[in-house]
């Protein structure tokens, strides 16, 4: 039964993009979009209301049967409220997000809401996970969905799903978001391993100082994005000058190569795992690094925007059995 | 803010305590019907439940549910023998529901206890035809609506107010489609499957038997028997006897109708003015019609005559009826009494009223011809020492005895049953007649309401070459012989109530124009049915209306209602300010615009009425003003009420005119 409901929602999701086509986010969700069916308790409720209506009927009981139509009305009311909770409603989303192995990866929306009324039990839904929230009237909120990772690997979701159930939970209004999310798992971080560039670094035999940001103040450089916070030089923008940089002269200077090629004796996840930890590592440590990879290659480069990128080539490398 | 789940949603504890005051609300009205043990099973259960919420306790294991729930309703099959049947299953319910609410930890088991609570309510609705219990109902609906608002994650989620000012609007907007599928659903003229009898909904009235005393109690109740249109002329007061069930046999004490009266009468001659009027009864276990005396037309469909003149309907029904009848204030019969009525009429129990049976003998010695007879037995009641209360002595055993010899104070009944067993010693038939006499006119709406306390007995006797005549013995009772009683009441022939409204004549005419929207909401609401819905679409200017015409006009209007309701429901889409002063604010800008002075999107209130008045000095005052009270409101200090209002109205009353420029 579960299964049949499910093979009936993905042909309706895929019949509702061969209908919609692909959508470019933000969205506003156009009436034409939204579906609505009954939920059990509405079901229910419609057997409660064609009973009523019978009783009323049959005991001819014009008061009973103006309770009964009331009820039903009210039912109608609901199912177009159900429907105008979703109609009009902006929506956003993150199209990346990260995570590891064994994890979760937080898939970020946001609601926007330019209407003059509240809209409640708005539930977000990707990869089978959900969240509620509700958006108060000319807000724009976030929504972070978190979906379990089992494995490494980039997963690629078609779609998301809009729903709400609001007023009374007797009918249930949706839409799909025909855009493409995509969750870069990066592999589980571990390996015992010392990154190289200490130990394995060929020359200069200059141990490695472990930099905790004691280094030797060098200057200020241009902001760029991903800058650790701590680097900023607050006084500089205080005083109203440019955002501005501190940079350092360390040791750690020195580029540092993560490289596959460099771990012969793991299999395939286990190098990918050492690489990921080292990434964090050299990363947690403000070293410049760069990443070796069969095939890809990124440049030494530190801060945030950096690390993503190293961690979604790691988690984009073809696993086993397709590398091979 | 977030959260993962609407419906497996764990319910809070004022949820609960909300949906809990919402059943007791709903039985409540429904308490007088139920065993006494189901009302205490239903608050224990609520009770042991939110205590355990209090405690932050979930509900009571699995096991203990079902054991309860098993005993429960078992012992209620016991007690009831079926479920069958509306009082049953209505009693059912309510026992499900309490036991629900044990369980109820859900948003789930919340829309199901909701869902008890309107079936309750339909329940108790099909058998009742008060408004105001509708109303109380339709409450308690709004009530239970609200508490299944509550959004599972946001701030306002325990806002009452707001739960409650939203199923408002939403019962609000579901009321016009309901007026419509009220309208215009095809009603069917006869249940589809045979109700089975409750014996629910009996009303207060006359019976089939009388002893002296029943009528008292009727005499307190100020309960609306039916009620009469007459369509053109009135008879007089001495004329408005509305005849009930007529007693026949005597047993000493009380006086009983026979079962299985034949339903042929005896053809009569009519005469007298012909009254046409209009019987509007009250639903009635009972199958009898009050009429006038005497009944000589009516619709055949709906009622018959008995050989007593009693009109009664075909079928007792449990809905309010209206039947037209046409009677004439004189009869003389075409044929004799027949020997088995004469028989019925004269008997008397052997050996029972021995004093009386003598004193019968002593006067019809006396006074040896029938109506003399008669005529001398009122001159008794007339002249003696007997006194007319509501609170007579007890009687027991002999009562005709008791009450001429002993107490001499009685009601109508006991005058009536006295003067029928006089007449009957002296070979005279007679027999008592109950029913009503009086009535209070509804001037506000031209017809005449006959109450409870207008119930009244009183005899017939034959007398040969006249038939059957109408004596009312009580009316002999001289009225400084009327007693006052414990309560200040009553004449003969006159009701607490009219006395009453003779004191305070306004509150008597806030009765009267009450009881005429009670009519109104009988006439129009309750007995409203496919003749109604036949005449609307005549109305409608819908030519040869049936069924298929009526369903066609539904269908539209639904559709129009449908299309009505997406308009209203989408409205609030499209942004609007809340606030009033903001409304008011944008009022005034847009009357503004309309003369040509239209407001720029990022301009302050103070600037636009700066370039307002450069433009139209005339209007320069009025606008800086509202102006500068609205950044006051605004943007000052938090606004005092009044000043708020002031502003709006002044807003309001602000229509410029003219062009952008002054003239």
């Amino acid at each position: 039964m579960k299964r049949l409901r499910q093979a009936a929602a993905t042909g309706l999701a895929r019949w509702a993009e061969r209908r919609h086509g692909r959508d470019a986010l933000p969205l506003t969700v156009h009436r034409r979009r939204i579906y609505i069916l009954p939920t059990r308790s509405g079901l229910a409720l419609g057997l409660l209301l064609a009973a009523m209506l019978l009783a009323g009927l049959n005991y001819n009981s014009n008061l009973g049967l103006a309770f009964g139509f009331l009820m039903t009305s009210l039912a109608l009311v609901a199912m177009h409220h159900c429907h105008r909770n979703l109609l009009g409603l902006g929506v956003d989303a993150e199209p990346d997000a990260d995570g590891f192995a064994g994890g979760e990866v937080r898939f970020a929306f946001w609601l926007i809401n330019a209407a003059g009324v509240e809209r409640c039990d708005i539930e977000v839904r990707c990869a089978g996970r959900s969240r509620i929230h509700t958006v108060p009237a000319h807000e724009r909120q976030p929504v972070v969905v978190p979906v379990p990772l089992t494995r490494r690997g980039v997963i690629r979701l078609e779609r998301f799903e809009l729903r709400t159930r609001y007023p009374f939970g007797w009918f249930r209004a949706w839409t799909y978001v025909q855009a493409p999310l995509t969750a870069h798992g990066a592999p589980r971080p571990g390996g015992e391993l010392t990154p190289p560039g200490s130990a394995a670094a060929s020359g200069g035999g200059v141990p490695a100082a472990e930099p905790r940001g004691e280094e030797d103040f060098a200057g200020l450089r241009s902001y760029a994005a991903g800058v650790p916070l701590k680097h900023m030089a607050w006084k500089v923008l205080a005083r109203g000058g440019e955002p501005a940089v501190r940079s350092y002269s360390g040791l750690a200077a020195q580029p540092q190569w993560l490289e596959w090629s460099a771990l012969t004796r793991l299999d395939e996840e286990g190098r990918l795992s050492q690489l990921c930890q080292w990434v964090l590592q050299s990363d947690a440590a403000q070293r410049e690094y760069g990443l070796r990879l069969p095939g890809t290659e990124i440049a030494p480069s530190r801060g945030l925007s950096h690390r993503t990128a190293c961690l979604r080539a790691l988690a984009a490398h073809p696993p086993a059995s397709t590398a091979a | 803010m977030s959260a993962t789940a609407a419906d497996g949603a764990r319910i809070s504890f004022d949820e609960l305590l909300m949906i809990s005051g919402c059943l007791a609300l709903s039985l409540i009205a429904d308490v007088a019907e139920l065993p006494v043990w189901v009302t205490v099973t239903v608050a224990v259960s609520v009770a042991i439940r939110l205590a355990r919420a209090a405690q932050g306790a979930d509900a009571p294991p699995r096991a203990i549910r079902l054991i309860v729930s098993a005993v429960s309703i078992g012992l209620l099959f016991l007690q009831l023998r079926t479920f069958n049947g509306l009082s049953a299953g209505g009693t059912l319910l309510c026992l499900v529901a309490g036991l629900k609410i044990l369980e109820t930890r859900t948003r789930r088991d919340l829309r199901v206890v909701a869902m008890i609570v309107y079936f309750l309510s339909l329940a108790m609705l099909l058998q009742s035809e008060s408004f105001w219990l509708f109303a109380y109902l339709v409450g308690v609906t709004w009530l239970t609506t609200s508490v299944q608002l509550r959004p599972t994650v946001s701030p306002s989620a325990g806002d009452r107010r707001r739960n409650l000012r939203l199923a408002g609007r939403l019962m609000a907007q579901a009321m016009p489609i309901a007026i419509v599928f009220w309208l215009f659903f095809p009603r069917l003229g006869g249940p589809l499957w045979q109700l089975p009898d409750d014996g629910r909904g009996a009303t207060s009235g006359l019976g089939d038997s009388m002893s002296p005393g029943d009528i008292t109690d009727l005499a307190m109740s100020d309960e609306v028997a039916f009620r009469v249109r007459f369509t053109a002329q009135t008879p007089p007061a001495e004329d408005r006897y509305w005849r009930g069930p007529v007693l026949h046999d005597f047993d000493g004490r009380a006086w009983t109708r026979p079962e299985a009266w034949r339903t042929v009468y005896p053809p009569l001659r009519f005469h007298g003015t012909a009254y046409e009027y209009v019987v509007s009864l009250e639903p009635d276990r009972h199958h009898w019609i009050f009429a006038l005396d005497w009944p000589s037309q009516w619709n055949a469909s709906q009622a018959y005559l008995t050989t007593d003149y009693m009109l009664m309907q075909r079928s007792s029904t449990m809905e309010p009826v209206d039947v037209i009848v046409t009677s004439r204030p004189l009869i003389e019969p075409k044929d004799p009494l027949t020997p088995g009525m004469r028989r019925i009429d004269t008997a008397l129990p052997s050996g029972r009223n021995p004093r009386s049976m003598r004193l019968a003998q002593t006067i019809h010695a006396a006074h040896p011809d029938a109506l003399d007879f008669v005529h001398a037995v009122l001159d008794m009641f007339r002249h003696e020492e007997f006194f007319y209360t509501l609170k007579p002595p007890r009687l027991a055993g002999d009562t005709v005895d008791e009450f001429l010899f002993d107490s001499r104070r009685g009601f109508c009944g006991h005058y009536a049953s006295a003067f029928a067993a006089l007449m009957r010693a002296a070979g005279i038939p007679a027999r008592v007649v109950t029913g009503y006499h009086g009535g209070t006119f509804n001037r506000f709406a031209g017809y005449w309401i006959i109450r409870q306390s207008d119930a009244h007995a009183w005899d017939e006797v034959w007398i040969e070459g006249h038939g059957w005549l109408r004596v009312d013995p009580t009316s002999m009772i001289a009225p400084e012989r009327v007693e006052r009683g414990l309560n200040d009441i009553v004449s003969a022939g006159q009701s607490v109530t009219s006395r009453w409204q003779q004191r305070t004549p306004w509150l008597g005419d806030i009765r009267l124009r009450l009881d005429a929207l009670r009519l109104l909401w009988r006439d129009r609401i309750l007995r409203f049915d496919e003749t109604s819905q036949v005449r609307l679409l005549e109305l409608l200017h819908i030519p040869e209306p049936d069924g298929r015409k009526l369903v066609l006009v539904l269908a539209a209007c639904l559709t129009a209602g449908m299309g009505w309701l997406t308009w209203q429901i989408r409205r609030d889409l499209t942004l609007r300010p809340r606030d009033r002063v903001e409304r008011a604010y944008a009022t005034l800008c847009r009357r503004l615009a309309a003369i040509g002075l239209e407001r720029a999107p990022a301009e302050a209130a103070e600037a636009y009425a700066a370039r307002v008045a450069s433009h139209r000095p005339d209007l320069a005052a009025v606008v800086v003003d509202l102006c500068r009270r609205y950044s006051d409101l605004r943007y000052a200090r938090p606004p005092a009420l009044r000043t708020a209002a002031a502003f709006i109205v002044r807003v309001r009353s602000f229509r410029p005119r003219g062009s952008r420029a002054s003239s």
